[in-house]
């Protein structure tokens, strides 16, 4: 396996709360990696310290084997993509224009807009299948139209690794769906290297190669999902005793939470 | 043809609405005066062609004072465009946040002092509205710049400004209170070509720097995280653009006093007539400017029946209404 994003001892800060600490970390490479952990464990900000959008206090990120604050922002977002939890969809801005914000790690402040940039903006339309959308506003569309066209703009960055930070959070099922198998789609033609925040065990352990499971601010495990996905560890982590069974569909672990004494006033 | 394009057409049209608009009322204020001089001449006296008498009326007095309007126009309401923007407030401006007071502190300080040379009143302008820029942005910079804690910050820094510059006009010597108090009041009276030429030098560069970074503020209304994803700075850089709408700002008020309203009302109106920013919205924006102060000055100088009336108080009695719709109307929004 090689690795191109690792972190080494990583520590995360908001003010003077450690909410990562001491985080050994190789993303491997051409692959989907999800993490997981219960509420308020430092998935997201693991993701946004992955980013660059978070100075660490000890240790580091590194891409390549440098460090990520030593390479230069733009340099970075070209190799660098982010989709972060809650994007601001500026007023009335369409389809078209919000991804060809995408370009901007490869503009300069003289340059003007060059066929390659409308080719990668076009190839990123049709690849979320929004070019049909292309001159809707995006505030005025669906929550999983809006989401694929959000994936769109940071696919016209054309980046070879993708942060998704809870890219299926406010989707009903089907979209979360959708929204997983672009993702599937765009690693398994893209040979992207996806790494994604995820909420559900069950989607995480179907959609990714490698699980990051996240406890407490550190790293509590990190593996195939079918190694690492263990009822042991399910009830350590997220304090649910459970069975873990194979997926009746797809073969991969299934998290299924024991039954719990019926709650005194459910009994009539 | 894509929105984009389409988009792109119609705020074209609206530009060369406006410009021609402009140019027209540049030609009547340049014809209007004690001295009725025909519109064509005028203009044509504005670049040195016709007979002596009147290239001398147009171009000594009446043309400075024009010209000022336009630039100072421009700029307020470029200022006020960033403003918004880069704060995410439709109800920031450079008047608003402490800025234009900042300007006024310095302006005032000139006059009152007597023996500075009046010539260095804007200079003293733009150093107090870049002072009060650097108190809110040290201020800001040390918190994660919060935008509400900014505007504010920003609004206590002006009405403390405006209380100062009040206590100052009371207790100058008559002569200089009435200097001080024209000053204050937002006026294009005796305007100089010197005084033109440096002011309006100094915001056609700063426009200009203000358009080639149309970009970047594209990318900062993302919000800051997908600025950072997209390897911009979010803070380095909203700050820095902020303080090229700073600059403008002061730089108008050394033109024209502290005009009230204009960088506040115009990025509305644009925003009416040719939607959401792009490049092109800014050339519209700065002839709206422009087109709206130097209006507003003819208006005071000629059409009301009171002599003397500066534009500022032009600006406010049309911008103070317009205020008062703007809340009510995003407060209804925010209810439902």
């Amino acid at each position: 396996m090689t690795s191109r994003l690792a972190t080494r001892g990583l520590e995360l800060r908001y003010a003077d709360r450690i909410v990562v600490r001491d985080l050994d970390l190789e993303i491997p490479d051409h692959a989907v990696t999800a993490i997981v952990g219960p509420n308020a464990c430092g998935k997201s900000t693991l993701l946004r310290g992955l980013a660059r959008l978070l100075a660490p206090t000890a240790g580091g990120v590194t891409l390549d084997g440098t460090d990520i604050h030593r390479i230069p922002a733009r340099t970075l977002a070209k190799s660098l993509g982010l989709l972060p939890q809650q994007p601001v969809t500026p007023e009335a801005i369409t389809v078209e224009a919000l991804v060809r914000l995408g370009r901007h790690p490869h503009q300069r402040v003289f340059s003007t807009w060059s066929g390659a940039d409308q080719e990668a903006v076009e190839r990123a339309l049709a690849r979320t299948g929004v070019d049909a959308l292309r001159d809707r506003p995006v505030d005025r569309l669906s929550g999983g139209q809006r989401q694929r066209a959000w994936i769109a703009l940071a696919l016209a960055q054309e980046t070879d690794l993708l942060l998704l930070d809870e890219p299926t959070t406010f989707l009903d099922l089907r979209h979360q769906l959708d929204v997983l198998d672009l993702v599937a789609e765009l690693n398994a033609d893209g040979g992207r290297t996806v790494v994604m925040v995820l909420h559900d065990l069950g989607q995480a352990a179907r959609y990714a190669d490698h699980l990051v499971v996240v406890h407490d601010g550190a790293l509590a495990a990190a593996g195939p999902p079918g190694e690492v996905l263990t009822a042991e560890l399910v009830e350590r982590v997220f304090d649910v005793p459970c069975r873990v069974v194979p997926d009746p569909e797809t073969g991969t672990p299934l998290v299924v939470p024991l039954a719990r004494k019926a709650s005194p006033s459910s009994v009539h | 043809m894509s929105a984009i394009v389409i988009a792109r057409r119609r705020t074209l049209a609206w530009c060369a609405g406006f410009a021609v608009l402009l140019v027209a009322l540049v030609g009547v204020a340049l014809s209007t005066g004690r001295l009725h001089i025909p519109f064509l001449d005028a203009l044509r006296a504005l670049f040195g062609v016709g007979d002596r008498p009147t290239v001398l009326v147009v171009q000594q007095f009446r043309a400075p004072r024009v010209i000022a309007a336009v630039v100072a126009g421009a700029a307020l309401a470029l200022a006020g465009s960033m403003t918004q923007r880069l704060l995410r407030n439709p109800l920031a401006s450079p008047d608003v946040i402490g800025v234009t007071g900042g300007a006024s502190v310095g302006a005032v300080l000139v006059i009152a002092s007597g023996s500075v040379p009046a010539a260095l009143t804007p200079v003293a302008a733009v150093a107090g509205g870049l002072a009060v820029a650097v108190l809110i942005g040290a201020s800001a910079w040390r918190s994660q710049v919060s935008v509400t804690r900014l505007v504010l910050v920003g609004v206590a820094i002006q009405q403390g400004l405006a209380a100062v510059v009040n206590l100052m006009i009371v207790r100058f010597p008559q002569e200089l209170a009435g200097q001080a108090l024209q000053w204050t009041s937002g006026s294009l009276y005796g305007r100089t070509w010197t005084e033109v030429w440096v002011a309006g030098g100094a915001i056609v560069a700063v426009a200009g720097a203000a358009a080639l970074t149309h970009r970047r503020v594209a990318v900062l209304d993302l919000g800051d995280d997908s600025a950072g994803g997209l390897g911009l700075d979010p803070r380095r850089a909203r700050l820095g653009l902020l303080m090229l709408a700073v600059v403008l700002a002061s730089l108008a008020a050394a033109l024209s006093g502290p005009i009230g309203f204009v960088a506040l009302l115009v990025p509305h109106v644009v925003r009416r007539l040719a939607g959401p920013p792009t490049p092109a919205t800014l050339a519209l924006t700065a002839l709206t400017g422009a087109t709206l102060l130097l209006g507003a000055d003819y208006v005071a100088l000629n059409l009301l029946p009171i002599h003397g009336l500066p534009a500022g108080a032009v600006t406010a009695t049309l911008g103070a209404p317009w205020l008062l719709w703007l809340m009510a109307r995003s407060e209804r929004r925010s209810l439902t």
